[in-house]
């Protein structure tokens, strides 16, 4: 199990070492019942980290974030960031070390086990605490979750209330770490794509609405890209009327901006996007959920992501976000390939 | 707005058979642009390419679409004939109306709706090419022939003789390849060694070749032109300038292996000489086989070197050469009998593969020509020939025909009732082919001359069996079940790319076809050069082949390669990669997935090197940001053609 008290010694220290620039990590948030992003510079404050089941967020796009901002800084501080990840999120890590966006110097990896659990799910939680808040959410043992609510505590079963990806997670311990708390506690999911069986047994007809239906939500708000660690792009096919205009872009590059797609939510526009944003995810994705759980109208974003991860793994025998030194799925290339076509 | 002329070709029926041409040359009239549009029955005609001149300039044309037949044919001739009338080459482009319409589709209305699109959308895309110069590279005037066979000994000899340098390599410690082991050659009976070892000694002495025996090319960099070689030389031990050929040490030699030059029949020792007219003539101590030279085990062959020739501390040498063309000849193995189960695996003695009978027929094998059975040196009175061994069998084996083999196994035939008169062969076979000069007369021979008697059929197994070999066998042509005492049999087995001719087509990136040889660029207009430029091939390293084959490809890729060579300089297409440094982020998967390593990494970024990009797109189809697209192929062309062909405009 991990000690909090251990994470926050770790961090007191290599925050008085002076070695990191700060920390990004979670705290208990002042009000609701999930914990929020927390970003630590003096060594006193590592007292506000905490790590719990109600560390939803993934952490790894304030890495984007920290790259460009120090892009734009005249006198960049080089002093590695140091970042909390769960299984999942180290993942992320390691799909933009893939990527060379970022790099492994500039990062100091702090890993916690998810204690073979995981995270849980806002909306399931509310629904099992009828209402009530809860104060406390803890790890209980191998498969329950302590949660204090008013003063009373009460331990559920992990399975009620863990995030929909968690349930179908192959990494719940960090695959990159310079520091990591807590131990590997093996929990294979029995299929790591149960969330999709219902959809692909549908026809194509049948599929077409259900999508047709859930994309006609959206209303093109990009929530689901802007928390994507993996949306980093300076400019984004979708973007028609922000594209990235540098100094040096020459007025006939600008009139040469193709607009690939309209502004306007419809169903049209809509599909376009979602289908955009999921191939140019695949083989990248990492499942950690945060589109979905981003999105303000429920659209089941994560399912498409999980369908290109299943393809990822059954064509090319792929899993995304395990080895730093690996190419990519789409850089990648075996002479001993099937497809001759392609030797 | 650019003025277009578009130029829409009948090409005989070809097109217009099912093309509404004149439709389509009315209809592109009309299009935003287009300046002029006409139809002619060949635009590829003298008085066709005229009309493209003229309509350049009488109607001040910026640029031109022909629509016509496949890129690849003719896109070199209609930007000539725009370069010709003053504009830049890459001004004209085709839009292929024949192979990718008329040709797949029968109703004449639809398809000349389809053609009406491509052409229109060629229009786009020409609207927005860039003019481009061709980049020009210099070239190295020297060769590189890889493998010491037939093949390239007359590469080297001809591309020598043409008057440029050549580095010949062979890993083995001879030149010769396959041919000097074999007795006499089809259909003149003339002895191998005796026609080839001139060629080979010519190569020895010519000032212009540069031979590397005992050694392989380690590593490729570089493009057509100017590649960069590294070759392996491996030590030999012996100084072949000091070595005298006194044959001393193999006498003290305590080793003794499987002689590969007579494909097992005999022994040789740990130093050795492959074969006495051997190219370079002298010793090479194999390692392997040695009892050790670190420390040294035994030293009995350095201690009777009067010559003192033997140097134990030969070290490997990495020799880099520049190179402008490469010829690769690595020729052929025999497909291991050890495969074939319905032949013993290979582990009856007096059961020989095709080229250990060529050793037993030789006047300088092992037996000095006697054909006798290695198991009891006695005279085999009944011979079966089996043909197809592997080949032409594509649930368990090869399913190409190895081709040589219905001529050699008559050969075979013939020479054994020459050493034989009194002995029988018999040989099973599928068909017979013999196309070739002389080729079935000589098959003749062997029927009507000599005895041969040929059986229709397929062996279905071979045992041992109170000292004989039984063949159990089927004639197809009478429906009878055969079964043959014999007292030996020769298998002709498959022919299969040369071990480790995989991995240099790797080093080289020459593609391979599914059986692993080397692929030529186009089966029938470009059967020597392989999809890499700059690289050639010659002999059974590309398919199956008989020496005059060989020796023609081999003739021909050298003439390809002095094409090369005698070029002062050599263009480049400037269509190549660029990349829009705003938008990369230097993620680097365009450059892992370039085939043409034309790519890598410079301060976070991607660059590109012109002269090896081959303009392919596949960065552009990797790149998740746009931001590296190929010349004249702009992510902004591909919009503007899809939207023409999807009736936008």
């Amino acid at each position: 199990m991990v000690n909090l008290e251990d994470l926050k010694k770790e961090a007191k220290r290599i925050l008085e070492e002076g070695k990191i620039k700060y920390i990004i990590g979670y705290e208990r948030s002042p009000n609701g019942m999930m914990s929020m992003p927390a970003f630590i510079k003096n060594p006193e404050d590592a007292e506000r980290l905490t790590w719990d089941p109600s560390c939803v967020y993934n952490l790894t796009r304030f890495l984007v974030d920290e790259k460009r901002r120090k892009a734009k800084e005249k006198k960049p501080d080089t002093r590695p960031v140091a970042i909390v990840v769960k299984g999942c999120d180290s993942r992320a890590v390691v799909v933009l070390l893939q990527e060379k966006f970022i790099n492994r110097e500039d990062v100091y990896i702090l890993g916690v086990s998810c204690e073979g659990a995981g995270v849980v799910d806002e909306k399931k939680l509310t629904e099992k605490l009828k209402g009530k808040k809860a104060d406390k959410i803890e790890f209980s043992e191998k498969d329950h979750f302590l949660i204090t609510s008013d003063g009373e505590k009460i331990k559920i079963p992990a399975q009620e209330i863990l995030a929909e990806r968690c349930l179908e997670c192959r990494a719940n311990f960090p695959v990159i770490y310079d520091e990591v708390l807590g131990e590997k506690v093996e929990r294979r999911p029995e299929d790591p794509f149960k969330s999709i069986e219902r959809i692909e047994s549908l026809s194509k007809e049948e599929r077409w609405a259900f999508w047709k239906e859930q994309l006609d939500k959206c209303i093109r708000c990009y929530a689901c890209r802007s928390v994507c660690p993996m949306c980093y792009c300076d400019e984004c096919v979708v973007d028609t009327i922000s594209f990235a205009v540098a100094a040096d872009t020459t007025a006939e590059e600008k009139a040469q901006k193709i607009k690939w797609i309209e502004r306007s939510p419809d169903s049209s526009e809509n599909f376009v996007y979602h289908l955009v944003r999921a191939i140019h995810l695949a083989g990248r994705c990492i499942d950690c959920g945060e589109c979905e759980r981003a999105c303000p109208l429920d659209i089941p974003v994560r399912l498409l992501n999980k369908k290109l991860e299943k393809e990822a793994k059954e064509l090319f025998d792929y899993e995304v976000g395990f080895d730093p030194e690996k190419p990519s799925l789409a850089s990648s290339f075996k002479d001993d390939d099937p497809e001759d076509f392609i030797r | 707005m650019k003025r277009t002329g578009v130029f829409v070709c009948h090409c005989g029926i070809n097109i217009a058979g099912t093309v509404d041409v004149k439709k389509v040359a009315k209809e592109l009239s009309r299009h935003p642009g287009v300046a002029h549009a006409e139809e002619y029955v060949y635009m590829c005609s003298d008085p066709g390419q005229n009309l493209i001149t003229e309509a350049i300039k009488e109607k001040k044309l910026d640029n031109v679409v022909v629509a016509c037949c496949s890129p690849t044919l003719h896109e070199t001739t209609f930007r000539n004939t725009s370069k010709e009338a003053g504009l830049n080459e890459f001004q004209c482009e085709i839009a292929n109306i024949r192979e990718q319409c008329s040709w797949v589709h029968k109703d004449m209305e639809k398809a000349t709706r389809k053609a009406i699109k491509i052409t229109k959308s060629a229009v786009e895309r020409v609207r927005r090419n860039e003019s481009l110069e061709p980049i020009s590279i210099p070239v190295t005037r020297r060769a590189l022939v890889i493998g010491g066979g037939i093949a390239g000994i007359q590469s080297a000899l001809d591309l020598a003789n043409s008057g440029y340098e050549v580095v010949l390599v062979e890993r083995s410690p001879s030149i010769g390849g396959h041919m000097i082991q074999l007795s006499e050659t089809f259909p003149t009976l003339d002895c191998s060694q005796c026609i080839l070892t001139p060629k080979m000694v010519e190569v020895s002495k010519h000032p212009k070749i540069k031979l590397l025996t005992y050694s392989e090319v380690q590593e490729i960099s570089g493009y057509v032109g100017n590649f960069k070689v590294k070759i392996l030389k491996k030590p030999t031990y012996v100084d072949p300038d000091k070595c005298t050929l006194c044959d001393e040490c193999t006498k003290v030699c305590p080793v003794v292996v499987s002689n590969e030059f007579d494909i097992g029949l005999t022994g040789r020792r740990a130093i050795y000489i492959p074969f006495p007219q051997a190219i370079p003539a002298t010793y090479t101590l194999d390692i392997k086989s040695c009892p050790g030279l670190l420390p040294i085990a035994c030293g009995k062959c350095a201690d009777v070197c009067e010559p003192e020739a033997i140097d134990y501390d030969m070290k490997p040498d990495i020799i880099e050469e520049d190179i402008g063309a490469i010829i690769v000849a690595t020729g052929y193995d025999l497909y291991d009998k050890g495969l074939m189960a319905e032949y013993g695996y290979g582990k009856y003695l007096d059961v020989l593969d095709g080229l250990q009978f060529e050793r037993l027929c030789s006047a300088s094998g092992p037996t000095q020509g006697k054909i006798i059975r290695p198991s009891d040196h006695k005279e085999p009175k009944e011979v079966v020939f089996i043909q197809c061994v592997g080949s032409r069998d594509p649930e368990l084996h090869c399913a190409y025909c190895s081709k040589i083999c219905c001529m050699y196994t008559a050969k075979h035939a013939m020479l054994y009732k020459h050493h034989v008169p009194d002995g029988q062969a018999y040989i099973f076979y599928i068909d017979i082919r013999s196309g070739g000069k002389g080729y079935e007369e000589f098959v003749q021979r062997a029927v009507e001359e000599d005895g041969v008697l040929y059986l229709r059929g397929k062996v279905s197994k071979i045992f041992e069996d109170k000292g004989k070999i039984k063949v159990w066998g089927v004639d197809t042509l009478t429906g009878k079940d055969i079964e043959i005492d014999a007292d030996m049999v020769v298998l002709a087995t498959a022919m299969r790319p040369s071990q480790g001719a995989g991995e240099l087509a790797k080093k080289l990136k020459i593609a391979m076809d599914k059986d692993g040889f080397l692929s030529e660029a186009h089966p029938k207009l470009r059967p020597v050069e392989s999809v890499t430029p700059g690289m050639f091939l010659a002999g059974a390293a590309q398919a199956p082949k008989d020496i005059p084959e060989a020796v023609a490809q081999a003739s021909g890729a050298a003439a390809k390669a002095v094409a090369i060579l005698s070029q002062e300089r050599l263009f480049h297409a400037p269509t190549v990669a660029q990349v829009n440094l705003n938008l990369c982020t230097g993620c680097g998967m365009c450059v892992e997935v370039c085939p043409y390593v034309s790519l890598s990494l410079k301060d976070g970024k991607v660059e590109v090197n012109e002269v090896l990009c081959e303009g392919c797109g596949t960065c552009s189809a990797t790149c998740l940001r746009a931001a590296i697209q190929v010349k004249n192929l702009t992510p902004l062309q591909v919009h503007e053609m899809i939207d023409a062909s999807l009736g936008g405009r």
